[in-house]
């Protein structure tokens, strides 16, 4: 799968999530690809999933298709971890 | 381990009036080094009324930044522990490390290092509980 990391100049907060998240996959052991990418950025990406803070959900909604996931403290393993498996589950619901 | 954070660019201060100031305060050293200028200060505070908080990273702990622009003259990092939390948008900070990055890939390994050490939160206790900047250093120096 191939989640994309994004928060509003895809340089700081989003590569810092991006680490929690490639962490959080070892952790659970499932193969992914991260990516990470700002706000402005994300229509021309093709990702499976979209992890990104609470305020920037609202407006992704409108641009993007991808699943999206909130993480309020993008270097907190377990709440990215959680959304992880969330991710996983609704994958497998399909 | 390569450089994380230079000691001349930390600070620890008992108490701020609100997160511009301590955002201010926490950038100072790269300004009075050249690395930023006000401009870059100035965006980072601004980011922050424009998306929220999304640079609280972990309990405690935020990471000032904006985009890669001419405000930014060398890619680096400074920090600063305030004694008295600081409110930033309902999150009480008493960490801040900010990043100046003058283009999108010169910091990513310190960035890289960054995380792993924030992924422990006890690393964020320790360095709050510091009381000088030599022992922040030596934290860093062992730990990042």
């Amino acid at each position: 799968m191939k989640i994309l990391a994004v928060c509003g100049f895809g340089v700081g907060s989003s590569m810092i999530l991006k680490m929690t998240i490639q962490k959080a996959l070892r952790e659970l052991d499932v193969e992914g690809e991260v990516v990470n990418a700002d706000i402005s950025d994300v229509s021309s990406q093709k990702a499976d999933a979209i992890f990104t803070s609470p305020e920037f959900v609202g407006d992704l909604k409108k641009r993007t298709n991808a699943r999206l996931y909130p993480v309020k403290k993008y270097s907190d393993i377990g709440e990215v971890k959680g959304q992880v498996e969330q991710l996983i589950k609704d994958m497998e619901k399909e | 381990m390569g450089e994380n954070i230079k000691k001349k660019h930390m600070r620890i201060i008992e108490k701020t009036e609100d997160y511009k100031e301590a955002i201010r305060i926490a950038a100072e050293p790269l300004e009075k080094d050249d690395y930023i200028t006000d401009d870059y200060i100035q965006a980072m505070i601004d980011a922050i009324d424009e998306h929220g908080p999304y640079i609280v990273l972990a309990d405690k702990f935020a990471l000032p930044h904006a985009r890669p622009s001419e405000a930014v003259k060398e890619t680096g990092l400074s920090l600063m522990v305030v004694k008295e939390p600081v409110d930033l948008k309902g999150n009480d900070i008493n960490l801040f490390v900010v990043l100046a990055a003058k283009d999108s890939t010169s910091h990513t390994e310190l960035l890289k290092s960054l995380a792993n050490f924030l992924m422990d939160k006890k690393n964020i206790e320790d360095v709050i509980s510091c009381e000088s900047t030599d022992e922040i250093k030596k934290i860093l120096d062992e730990r990042w």
